[in-house]
């Protein structure tokens, strides 16, 4: 498919995107992943992209996890919790019932279903572009994060605005976390793409870097 | 990295067009469209080389110094390369040695294809130019070059190309020369071409040069050619070996079922001496009567026996072939006592029957008793070419091994009839508009699916909203009533005012989960094309909606359901009747969206139950990796395979999961059969919990729907009672406490 560089890459992390429906998740990957923003189909079940970035000299396979928001598909989408290192938590600035459902709801699944204690958290809230329609405040939204200790940003997957630095931030921090790269070397071989063979030169010693 | 290419934009499905995907499932797939295209380039190189060799015929004026080099078959046109060239390949009409008909087998590089030609000698005349070039020193009288020519018209290989084939077999007898059959991808099979000098070998390391060449793990003499297709097969004939119990005597196959077909050009060629058909068949009789005088191949028999070309060829009258008709004798002539020959009312009744008559193991053999009997009465030559016997499926010319497990074999080499159009619905009303006959219908649709111009109707019954036994004024009559019901139900939740709404937060907020979704629904089709709300079908799928979710309160509206009304209202196009087709769907599927997700749960592990019946290296595969909650499949069976296929497609397929016609759960067999396309690489690549999904889910898009169709109607009839078995009762899309199957009747 896409004809990459090549199968190198020293560390390969897995992100999810969780949050309530219609508040910009696949939107959000979208623009992440191919800079293009659409009218998208609700996303059944869960869906999952690719991206590799280079960050701080090193460069990152991200394999992202777009999940179904509403409720209904959570017995299917706490499955997806398994082995990701950051969680992005998303909800739309112009709807509050999809930035209270974050504590109410998702803050718990990813305490109940994440299996890296130290699994970086980002507060993302969308749809900034809607000003007029703004009903959480950005105030609101730090002092949410500060709480539950996440990072935390503000954009718009329309305009792109931070979009990209939302997942830049998510990935340095977990780069600055070392307990979480421990398994991020691409041991993982089915993370790997059919047609990237497993190469163990890729990233000498990078699991042993705490700087 | 094209991150998002490489992502799948599965969002986009609707607008993709089949031609333009990359068909993982099935390279076959693209021989309907492209096929045509790229075959009429390389019958133009043909022609050219026919012309050629006829020249080289009528220089040299004798058959058998028919020896044009490579170099001078080559290079008649720039565009393309003979990469192979083997003179004195044979096809054995008859084991007459006179009927022998001798040529040349080529392989034809064009651009990235490679095509296959064999083009008999022309020794006798070439008929159809017109012209009668008598050849000196020539073996055969007149009127015998003359069938002859017919014959080698007959069997005449244009060109086929390699992305068309399924397999080469080769046979290398104790005695007698080496042959192949070559069998393709449709099912269809050529009649064996032996090589009289040698150079099998040769021609499939030429292949092997071209085209993805795999032996098959199965049996040592078959080669898969592109070798997709066959891990389906593979397993589920592993399976047969190791799990069916009683195998008919005369089944000494160890391989795959082999649907052997033989596929003509069949020339229209001007001759005097014109017959009548039934005058044909006696002819044909009394020319199969005749003494054999050495044992010969049984497959060869088989062939012949099905093969009207080889049968027929010599007695009958171009003309009858004239429209690449064919009609296949499912009796064997050439051996007495001779089953009772059918009327040619039968042979046409019969492939309808024989396409139909699956479901129950009593017909499942009907089609094949008479080559089993045949076989089991042959004793004539007994040598290692046992397993290709075959049954005759004449509707469709084809010819299908009957070695195994006949059913699933059969449904391989079948093509899918036509759909019902409005002429034959019609017929199945009665005078005043009853369906006479509701499972002859849900059959016939099951097989074929519905014309477009007459969905609308069909549906409506197929959904359970029209009883089948309803008349046309009891038709008219629910219409109208349900009408007002469906106003009623509309207007409690569009006479909310905004002071009731405020306090009314469950209404509020399923309309506006309905309102978020409607508006990203089909967008890319023009029915609904447009932004945000301002296409009146938006509109109308919205307030369908709503109303279904105060309709049925307790579920409400889950997502998913727009996708599932999306082609109900485009099909049906009224609003109140979407609604009731809905809401009958509903009635069925509601259970994938209740909260619990225990209909989900309950699909899921049934088909986990059925992929260990169906295909225990894989369950054992899932299971080693834990993959074994199927989650990967949850898409598919949330809202069946709506995302997984363009709308067309979405259309056809579910007219055919609701004809509730072998299995009420033939989407679980879907599921099990494209799992077991991809089980190679689902198992070579070691993907687990992560990589499969990603797999799956990029699977939308290209899905070939007609194979995976045959793929699982196929396995859901090898499962049988085992793999109803495999799903428990009240399983969806079944409603528990109602009859099984009994909804739509």
């Amino acid at each position: 498919m896409a004809g990459n560089s090549g199968p190198e890459f020293d560390h390969i992390f897995k992100l999810l995107l969780i949050g309530d429906s219609g508040v910009g998740k696949s939107s959000l990957l979208l623009r992440f992943t191919s800079d293009t923003f659409d009218d998208l189909s609700p996303t059944i079940g869960v869906d999952f992209k690719l991206k590799l970035v280079t960050l701080s000299g090193r460069r990152l396979k991200l394999t992202i996890w777009d999940t179904a928001g509403q409720e209904r598909f959570r017995t299917l989408t706490s499955s997806y919790y398994r082995g990701a290192q950051g969680v992005i938590l998303v909800y739309d600035v112009t709807r509050r019932d999809t930035f209270t459902d974050l504590s109410e709801v998702w803050l718990k699944e990813v305490e109940l279903y994440s299996t890296n204690p130290d699994c970086i958290k980002m507060l993302v809230g969308n749809k900034v572009d809607k000003d007029a329609e703004r009903v959480v405040s950005k105030q609101e939204g730090i002092a949410f994060a500060r709480q539950y200790g996440c990072l935390f940003l503000e954009c718009s997957a329309k305009t792109r605005a931070n979009v990209q630095l939302c997942f830049e931030e998510l990935v340095q921090k977990i780069l600055d976390t070392p307990s979480l790269l421990a398994d991020t070397k691409g041991v993982k071989k089915n993370l790997l793409r059919p047609e990237e063979p497993y190469n163990p030169q890729a990233a000498p010693g990078a699991g042993n870097c705490t700087c | 990295m094209g991150g998002g290419g490489g992502g799948g934009d599965n969002e986009t499905y609707a607008s993709m067009e089949e031609a333009n995907a990359v068909d993982y499932s099935a390279p076959s797939r693209q021989q309907d469209s492209s096929y045509s295209v790229a075959s009429t380039s390389a019958v133009q190189v043909e022609e050219e080389l026919y012309k050629k060799e006829r020249m080289t015929l009528l220089q040299e004026n004798s058959v058998d110094s028919t020896r044009a080099t490579d170099a001078q078959s080559s290079g008649v046109l720039d565009d393309y390369e003979v990469v192979y060239v083997k003179d004195n390949v044979s096809v054995h009409p008859t084991q007459n040695a006179l009927g022998r008909i001798s040529g040349r087998l080529r392989l034809i590089k064009q651009g990235p294809s490679l095509f296959m030609t064999w083009i008999p000698y022309s020794h006798g005349g070439l008929s159809r130019q017109g012209s009668n070039v008598v050849v000196k020193g020539g073996l055969r009288n007149r009127m015998g070059s003359r069938a002859a020519e017919r014959d080698r018209n007959l069997y005449t290989i244009r060109a086929v190309s390699l992305s068309e084939m399924r397999s080469i077999r080769r046979h290398t007898p104790p005695f007698g020369w080496q042959y192949i059959i070559i069998v393709l991808t449709s099912g269809l099979a050529f009649p064996p071409l032996y090589f009289h000098n040698g150079g099998v070998k040769e021609f499939l390391a030429t292949i092997r040069n071209h085209a993805l060449l795999v032996r098959s793990a199965e049996d040592a003499n078959v080669y898969l050619v592109n070798d997709i297709q066959d891990p389906l097969q593979r397993s589920l004939t592993s399976l047969e070996l190791t799990e069916q119990p009683a195998q008919p005597a005369s089944a000494p196959s160890q391989e795959a079922p082999w649907p052997v077909i033989l596929k003509q050009e069949v020339p229209a060629a001007a001759e005097n001496d014109v017959k009548r058909e039934g005058s044909l068949k006696q002819d044909s009789r009394a020319d199969s009567l005749r003494k054999r005088d050495h044992a010969r191949d049984l497959s060869m028999n088989v062939l012949e026996k099905f093969s009207l070309v080889t049968k027929f060829a010599r007695e009958t009258t171009a003309q009858i072939f004239g429209e690449s008709r064919m009609y296949l004798d499912g009796l064997d002539m050439d051996r007495g006592p001779a089953p009772r020959p059918p009327s040619d009312a039968e042979v046409l009744i019969s492939g309808k029957e024989a396409q139909a008559s699956f479901n129950k193991g009593e017909d499942s053999s009907s089609g094949l008793k008479s080559a089993d009997e045949e076989v089991v009465d042959d004793n004539l030559s007994a040598d290692d070419e046992g397993d290709d016997q075959a049954a005759t499926n004449v509707g469709t010319f084809e010819l299908v091994d009957g070695t195994q497990d006949d059913s699933p074999s059969l449904v391989w080499g079948r093509a899918r009839p036509p759909p019902l159009g409005s002429e034959e619905w019609r017929s199945f009303l009665d005078s005043e508009g009853r369906v006479m006959d509701p499972k002859a219908l849900r059959k016939r649709i099951f097989h074929g699916g519905i014309e477009p111009e007459v969905r609308h109707v069909v549906w409506k019954f197929l959904l359970g909203y029209f009883q089948f036994d309803s008349t046309y004024a009891e038709r008219e009559y629910l219409i109208a009533k349900k009408k007002e019901e469906y106003e009623v139900l509309k207007a409690q939740w569009q006479t909310v005012s905004p002071e009731q709404a405020k306090r009314f937060a469950k209404y509020r907020e399923r309309k506006h989960r309905v309102e978020k979704d409607v508006v990203r629904t089909d967008r890319t089709l023009p029915y609904y094309a447009g932004e945000g709300d301002d296409n009146a079908n938006i509109s109308v799928l919205r307030d369908i909606l709503v109303t279904y979710s105060f309709y049925n309160f307790d579920l409400g509206y889950c997502q998913g359901m727009s996708d599932l009304l999306s082609p109900i209202l485009y099909v049906v196009d009224n609003e109140s009747e979407a609604f009731w087709c809905f809401a009958a769907l509903m009635e069925h599927l509601a259970p994938n969206f209740h909260r619990d997700q225990n209909g989900m749960h309950s699909q899921l592990l049934a088909l986990s139950k059925l992929v260990q019946l169906l295909d225990r290296p894989l369950h054992d595969y899932f299971k080693q990796v834990d993959c074994l909650n199927y989650f990967f499949c949850f898409r598919w069976i949330l809202i069946q395979f709506k995302r997984e296929f363009d709308y067309e497609n979405v259309l056809k397929l579910w007219e055919v999961l609701w004809t509730n016609y072998l299995s009420e759960h033939f989407h679980l067999y879907m599921c099990v059969a494209l799992l077991k396309r991809h089980r190679r690489r689902i198992m070579d690549e070691q993907m687990e919990f992560d990589t499969l999904l990603k797999f799956i889910n990029e699977l939308s898009g290209h899905i070939n729907l007609e194979s995976t169709l045959r793929d699982a109607e196929a396995l859901c009839l090898h499962a049988g009672e085992r793999g109803a078995g495999c799903i428990p009762p009240g399983t969806p899309p079944s409603i528990p406490d109602e009859e099984a199957g009994g909804w739509s009747d």
